[in-house]
């Protein structure tokens, strides 16, 4: 006769032990639902072969028609005012211009990549809304709550700064503040800004839109690309020689 | 005679040799088209089947897929660039020069290679948007998303990096910027800008150092990082969509 495996002890075969509850929104679901489904032979091969070629000859045109910049060989005796950054870095550049080198940087940076962004899904952990933009209607209305806010704002502070820069503010500040030119300026307000907008941000979708975690995640991070996009086209196209504030549309070129 | 091609096509597909590559027909049937994707190590990084959600252009609109797409031609133009490039202060510029008048096509190799950069960074970047906004990063996608954001940090750099090898005066300024930001960092100010520049100073030191971050660190890394992000959205159940 063949064996069928282990078999139980006579007198044992129906002892039954309950090892755990596992409870139902701890299981990950795999969708499975087959009329839901197409062959990625050839539904999505079509679409990713179309659009690699369209983006291939996109970049052949371009290439034909826009050189890629080519200046004087490198003369470190000779600077170029203003130098600036390549422009996805010109945010960063732009921030050095308001507080203090270490914290535009290196700190505000360092916190937004490797603290803030990591965090999120950490902190809302909910799966509602996954596969929809913006969750739901107060997600869009939060969104673009945020995004009017933040470009306001940014603006409004780059402003503020300009002015009260031009009005002899640092000097005053050396003369009247604790920590001179440093501590004030360059350290405890711009800390105080960022932070107070931010958490201020949060308060105000909270009223406004009885914002979820997800909500307020939706405001803060909006808060981040429009802060990016805004410091961006601001160091791009509205700093001049010097570094100072021109309006766009009136430029100085760069004094080579 | 007309159907002698046809015949010749059909002796081909039966010859061993053939049979040893493909192991499948042309994919016209549901199980060749299956045996298609999971026997090609290149289109095995599909599944066989996709939700039809995730086909929709205007969810994805394809940025993940075209930062892929970039990288891969950044890494094909940018081999080519490295055939006729020096890495040396008294050569690089030069170099570049010979590739702008000289060499065959190497004003377009390098024009592709710029322009391709900068979308990269575009898209990279418009991608986490879209899977932030659509809530892609909400479990079991939360260290996706961590990885993904180490790799906006790696597109950056690899740009970065790159702009300093052409050494005229917009590489060596707009690097400057950065060399003095590195200097600033608290507390190691000093011995970061001297790992990453090689010294105090930006010189030959610091264009070597570029280079192989450019050329071989960063993009190992990379492509390290990606292998896990693609494996992680295949085991996290394939491209998000409503529950």
């Amino acid at each position: 006769m063949p064996s069928l495996g282990p078999q139980p002890y006579p007198g044992q075969e129906k002892r039954l032990r309950l090892l755990a509850f596992v409870r139902q929104d701890a299981v990950i679901r795999v969708d499975k639902r087959v009329e839901d489904t197409a062959m990625v032979w050839p539904h999505l091969l079509v679409i990713e072969f179309i659009v690699a070629m369209l983006w291939l000859v996109g970049l052949f045109v371009v290439s034909a028609l826009f050189n890629a910049p080519l200046q004087d060989i490198a003369n470190p005796d000779h600077t170029p005012n203003p130098s600036k950054a390549p422009w996805y870095l010109l945010n960063l550049q732009e921030l050095l211009l308001h507080m203090d080198k270490a914290l535009a940087g290196v700190i505000v940076p360092t916190v937004l990549l490797f603290v803030f962004l990591p965090l999120i899904p950490y902190i809302d952990r909910s799966r509602e809304g996954v596969g929809r933009y913006f969750t739901d209607k107060t997600g869009l209305r939060i969104f673009q709550f945020s995004a009017v806010y933040t470009t306001v704002l940014t603006f409004a502070l780059i402003f503020i700064d300009y002015l009260l820069k031009k009005a002899g503010y640092i000097e005053w500040a050396g003369d009247h503040l604790p920590g001179g030119k440093q501590l004030f300026p360059n350290w405890l307000i711009p800390i105080a800004v960022m932070l107070g907008l931010s958490a201020l941000l949060v308060l105000l979708v909270d009223k406004l839109f009885g914002a979820n975690t997800r909500g307020k995640m939706i405001a803060l991070f909006t808060g981040f690309v429009f802060v990016y996009v805004v410091l961006t086209f601001v160091g791009t196209s509205m700093r001049g020689p010097g570094m100072d504030l021109y309006p766009p549309w009136a430029l100085p070129p760069t004094i080579q | 005679m007309l159907d002698l091609p046809t015949q010749a096509w059909d002796w081909l597909r039966r010859t061993y040799v053939w049979r040893s590559f493909f192991r499948h027909g042309y994919p016209d049937s549901r199980k060749n088209q299956s045996l298609t994707v999971f026997t090609n190590v290149f289109l095995h990084l599909h599944p066989v089947k996709v939700r039809r959600h995730a086909l929709a252009i205007p969810y994805t609109w394809c940025m993940g897929g075209l930062s892929f797409f970039l990288f891969l031609v950044l890494t094909l133009t940018g081999t080519l660039l490295m055939f006729y490039y020096h890495p040396t202060t008294d050569l690089a510029y030069s170099d570049i020069k010979d590739l702008e008048t000289v060499v065959v096509f190497g004003q377009l190799l390098r024009n592709m290679h710029r322009w391709a950069a900068h979308g990269m960074v575009i898209t990279v970047f418009l991608h986490m948007a879209r899977v932030f906004y659509t809530g892609s990063y909400k479990p079991p996608r939360e260290f996706n998303w961590v990885v993904g954001v180490l790799l906006f940090f790696l597109t950056i750099m690899l740009s970065y990096t790159g702009y300093l090898l052409p050494w005229d005066q917009l590489a060596f300024w707009a690097v400057t910027v950065g060399y003095n930001i590195a200097a600033a960092t608290p507390f190691i100010g000093n011995e970061v800008s001297y790992l990453l520049f090689g010294g105090y100073e930006l010189g030959p030191n610091a264009l070597l150092r570029f280079y192989v971050l450019h050329v071989v660190g960063l993009p190992v890394l990379t492509g390290f990082l990606m292998a896990i992000h693609f494996w992680r959205i295949r085991k996290d159940g394939g491209i998000s969509g409503p529950l």
